[in-house]
């Protein structure tokens, strides 16, 4: 088989799409409030945002399989409500001060931005 | 960091679990795909739309599939194993050339590692105490070309004290007889060594139950307590049937009883690595065990102890000799004979220490040159073998232009196919040493087994096995070949431009011309090689032939020689002499025995007696000695040139005779008239009248030529109680003998061991067998050197011929004759070959010239040797190419064009 780089081109063209660093912050805080599967994870950030980021699920899938590579998360197979099985996702230790890191920088880059923008 | 090495074990972990990932990441696709459709058809959204909508959403599912896949992925690592597949079933796809190169690796492999691991049991390893590293081994220097390892009692004794220099010394005996031990039936013999009081303590080995011989037991009747005996563990385990108490029971040796105090551990093997002793004795109850000789009391006449010492802490070997320089002088002149202390004073006598982790073995000399000569031969077979793999490979990567062509065209990198190439070759190499490895411990032990059964001692022992020493060399000549083999092929395989490795035409094949100059030049070079190694062959042979045919004075056809050993019996002198006539006679009756008598020294064992003898008023000379009885030069077929034999009345009291050889005879009488002068010993102011000359015949080895020789009546030897050799010419088949002979010993002196039998030819060929072992292996490996060549010559030059197939089919369709197309391609092969001769005719007479050493009577450019070798060579190589020519010849030119 060719080789093929190993970037994420992303299914949707949308002006909305969140750059990938931004995702994986985003996936942290929302399982920081509770363990959950990925749709479910998908679906708290649409609505805690109003909507305006809807993830797509070309980019939330290898997110969280980043994310378990790296060792921020760990899964589990759970049945939900619905007694289906899915791949429940957790934070560790160490995703959880990658989400204090990665919150200090996004706040410092805002604050910079804001800065900018003012002058 | 520590993210990444998580990542990356991970990653290995999914190696494993690679299906259950899979069907992991279809469920979790499957359920976020189920709870979409659910949300959307809760937004009341129709069937069609609905798939439509996930679809788009999610995309196709096999590069879903492949993009999550791509995450858990250890690429390298499956590409690795990918390629050792692919490898694998490419080597099934052509048996024939996956055999021949596995066996030709084998071989040389095997080869190297086996002589390696003979070379390091006798040459490399320490001795298995703790800090061999500081033994030395002594020896005495007396202005002659080799120091002399053997010591006199005195002389070590003077020695045994010197702690400014060493913390300890000791010494054991050389002369190895084994021990008489009173078993419950009978006496057994049993492998032992006598040693001094150091002997242990400097071992540094602790013993396994009781203690260890000390100073205190080093004297004449033992320690107060009484005699003791240290025993190994073998014995222990055979004897005592590891028996705890074993510690306070007796052995009785040589009719003495003696306690035993002690047991040492397996790994204890004393301080000859090629020995392995039963029973450690005190060197003072040498007169005990070893009766009837008394080597303690012959002072300086008896030279048999190895002495080895420990250094002290922090003191060089440079240091060391110094100060045994300084301590040489006074102890020679505490010897109480004047004309030995002024004959060494002369010759700079003084003691020298050498390095000695190893201990001392005398074998060592023997095999030596021949093992290094040997080791250097099978490092050139290797590399013919590398070289011819190498070369071979390339050949057949040329033909594999298209498919790699093609695969650089879809994508891979020209590195990921040098990786494949390079697997592919190192899969070859790799299962060719792990074979080759896997059988140099037979081959090891066999040629170590050849080797010491040629020393004619039973109990000699060399351990050839595998220790960290062999293990490492082995890895190191897997990965060098591995390296060599692999690298090539894969570089040159994927150079050169893209288009042109699928083009098939006129302009390609310059290019594949010059790609055809690497595996030419390879060839030449293995050509080169295989010279060498035949020429080497060649003369090894030669000089073993012309061993042989140089005779050695007497006639070994049919000359049995039997061994007597009469320690332990009664009679003596006079009465020992009418036994041994008595066994005579008896020998003389059986039917096809033409002649028998008597000799003191088998000639071609090693063992010498000389003296010192003048003729009145003549100079001084060294004689060397053998005693014999009457007939001796009838039984040998030694010519006799004037004179008359010994008789049996030929005793002490009617004078003291002598016969010379030629060349003492000339040596004492230059005016040639040496029958019935006297000659004189000056140390014992004895005189002997020559009663014979006879014709010269080697002493103790074959390669030194004949020494001047004297032979003295067995009836007036010095000794009391020798145990003499009958030697027997026989007309027919000799093991007969050896039963009369144990029957006659049974009659006339009951209590000595069976007498042992064997035939000259064996002493003969046994004298010579590091030769012979050398010429038999050299050929063999010249042989092997040839087939591998000729497989090369004719492998490249057939795919050579295979990628010309469409333009000899043009040739022939254009009028080329069928000698035509035989001779294009004949040619090929014959620039290689003559150019491979040259340069192996070279590298030949410049190697040869290390190995004038070894050679007995033949020079290192012999003319005759080198003309024979390129003869072999040009026609062996002609064979191999002529094989290929004849089958392009057999072309049909249509099926050849149109194949393209």
């Amino acid at each position: 088989m060719p080789a093929k780089p190993d970037t994420m081109t992303q299914n949707d063209s949308d002006s909305r799409d969140l750059v990938q660093g931004t995702l994986e912050m985003l996936i942290l805080k929302t399982l920081a409030l509770e363990p959950m599967h990925g749709y479910g994870v998908a679906l708290r950030i649409e609505q805690i945002s109003h909507g305006v980021f809807r993830v797509n699920p070309g980019s939330l899938l290898p997110a969280l399989s980043r994310m378990e590579r790296a060792g921020s998360v760990k899964s589990e197979w759970h049945a939900t409500e619905n007694n289906r099985r899915a791949k429940y996702y957790q934070l560790t230790a160490k995703g959880r001060k990658s989400l204090t890191r990665e919150t200090e920088q996004w706040q410092r880059q805002t604050a910079a931005i804001a800065r900018i923008l003012e002058a | 960091m520590g993210s990444s090495l998580h990542a990356f074990l991970l990653r290995i972990k999914m190696l494993f679990r690679k299906r259950r990932m899979d069907r992991e990441m279809a469920e979790e696709l499957e359920f976020h795909q189920a709870m979409l459709r659910e949300k959307l058809e809760g937004q009341g959204i129709s069937k069609s739309e609905l798939n439509q909508a996930t679809r788009q959403t999610f995309g196709d599912a096999g590069r879903w599939h492949e993009r999550l896949r791509e995450l858990w992925q250890f690429r390298g690592l499956e590409n690795l194993l990918r390629d050792i597949s692919f490898s694998a079933r490419m080597l099934k796809k052509s048996p024939g050339f996956t055999t021949v190169a596995l066996l030709t690796l084998a071989i040389g492999v095997g080869a190297n590692t086996a002589i390696f691991s003979l070379i390091n049991g006798l040459l490399l390893r320490p001795l298995p105490v703790p800090h061999a590293d500081q033994l030395v081994v002594l020896s005495i220097h007396e202005g002659g070309p080799t120091p002399n390892y053997s010591f006199p009692a005195p002389f070590f004794r003077a020695l045994e004290h010197q702690p400014a220099i060493f913390s300890d010394v000791f010494a054991y005996n050389n002369n190895g007889r084994p021990l008489q031990v009173q078993a419950r039936s009978g006496s057994e013999d049993v492998p032992g060594m006598e040693v001094s009081g150091q002997f242990f303590q400097a071992l540094q080995t602790p013993p396994l139950l009781g203690r260890y011989l000390t100073a205190a037991d080093d004297n004449t009747g033992g320690n107060p307590a009484g005699l003791a005996v240290v025993i190994s563990e073998n014995f222990w385990g055979r004897w005592f049937h590891r028996d705890p108490s074993v510690v306070g029971r007796k052995l009785v040796i040589a009719n003495v009883p003696f306690t035993v105090v002690g047991v040492m551990p397996k790994r204890f093997i004393g301080a000859d690595l090629m020995q392995r002793p039963d029973i450690f004795v005190p060197l003072s109850a040498e007169p005990i065990v070893d009766a009837p000789r008394h080597n303690i009391d012959e002072g300086l006449n008896a030279w048999w102890l190895t002495v080895i010492a420990r250094l002290q802490p922090g003191v060089t070997l440079q240091q060391a000799n110094a100060a045994l320089r300084t301590v040489s002088g006074p102890i020679l002149h505490a010897a109480d004979d004047p004309n030995y202390i002024a004959q060494e004073d002369k010759a700079h006598f003084r003691f020298q220490a050498e390095p000695g982790s190893g201990g001392y073995a005398m074998a060592r000399f023997f095999f030596r040159n021949p093992l290094l000569a040997l080791l250097a031969m099978c490092a050139g077979i290797l590399l013919l073998a590398c070289l011819n793999l190498a070369s071979l490979l390339i050949a057949r990567g040329a033909m594999r232009e298209r498919e790699l062509a093609t695969r650089l065209a879809m994508g891979a990198t020209r590195w990921r196919l040098i990786q494949q190439l390079f697997i592919e070759s190192l899969l070859l190499a790799v299962l060719g040493t792990i074979a080759g490895i896997a059988v140099s411990p037979l081959v090891g032990s066999s040629l170590a087994a050849f080797l010491t059964s040629s020393t004619g001692d039973p109990t000699v022992v060399l351990d050839t096995s595998l220790d960290l020493r062999v293990l490492v060399f082995a890895a190191v000549i897997a990965i060098v070949s591995a390296v060599l083999i692999g690298l090539m092929p894969a570089l040159q395989a994927t150079a050169g431009n893209l288009n042109d490795h699928i083009k098939d035409g006129q302009h390609a094949r310059q290019l594949h011309e010059q790609r055809w100059i690497l595996p030419r030049i390879l060839m030449a070079l293995e050509v080169a090689l295989a010279l060498v190694l035949v020429v080497g062959a060649g003369l090894l042979a030669t000089s073993l032939v012309r061993l042989y045919r140089s005779g050695v004075g007497f006639d070994p056809k049919g000359l049995a020689n039997i061994s007597f050993n009469m320690d332990k019996q009664q009679l003596e002198g006079d009465a020992l002499m009418r036994v041994y006539q008595e066994i005579g006679q008896g020998l003389s009756h059986q039917p096809g025995v033409k002649s028998v008598s008597f000799q003191f020294i088998t000639p071609l064992s090693h063992r010498g007696w000389n003296g010192n003898y003048s003729a009145p008023g003549g100079n001084t000379h060294v004689i060397w000695l053998n005693s014999v009885g009457p007939n001796y030069f009838e039984t040998m077929r030694i010519p006799m040139y004037m004179g008359r034999e010994f008789r049996w009345n030929d005793t002490n009291a009617s004078g003291l005779k002598i016969i010379l050889n030629q060349s003492a005879a000339s040596l004492l009488f230059p005016d040639h008239n040496a029958l019935g002068r006297q000659i004189v010993d000056p140390s014992e102011k004895t005189s002997y009248q020559v009663v014979a000359i006879v014709a010269d015949a080697k002493y103790s080895g074959m390669m030194d030529s004949a020494p001047p020789a004297g032979y003295v009546p067995i009836q007036q030897d010095e000794q009391k109680k020798p145990s003499l050799n009958a030697v027997v010419r026989v007309d027919g088949p000799m093991t007969p003998l050896a039963a009369t002979a144990r029957s006659l010993a049974a009659r006339l002196a009951p209590t000595i061991p069976p007498p042992i039998l064997t035939t000259m030819n064996e002493v003969v060929n046994n004298s010579v067998s590091a030769q012979r072992m050398m010429a038999i292996l050299s050929l063999f490996f010249a042989g092997c050197a040839l087939l591998i060549t000729a497989i090369g010559l004719y492998g490249t030059l057939a795919y050579a011929t295979a990628r010309r197939t469409s333009e000899i089919g043009i040739r022939m369709a254009l009028g080329a004759k069928r000698g035509q197309v035989i001779a294009m391609v004949f040619r090929q092969n014959a620039w290689v070959a003559i150019a491979g001769c040259i340069s192996g005719m070279i590298a030949a007479v410049l190697a040869s010239r290390a190995m004038a050493s070894l050679l007995f009577e033949t020079s290192p450019h012999d003319p005759w040797v080198l003309l024979a070798s390129i003869a072999v060579l040009l026609m062996i190589a002609s064979c191999a190419s002529l094989l290929p020519a004849l089958q392009a010849a057999r072309i049909d030119p249509i099926l050849a064009i149109r194949c393209e």
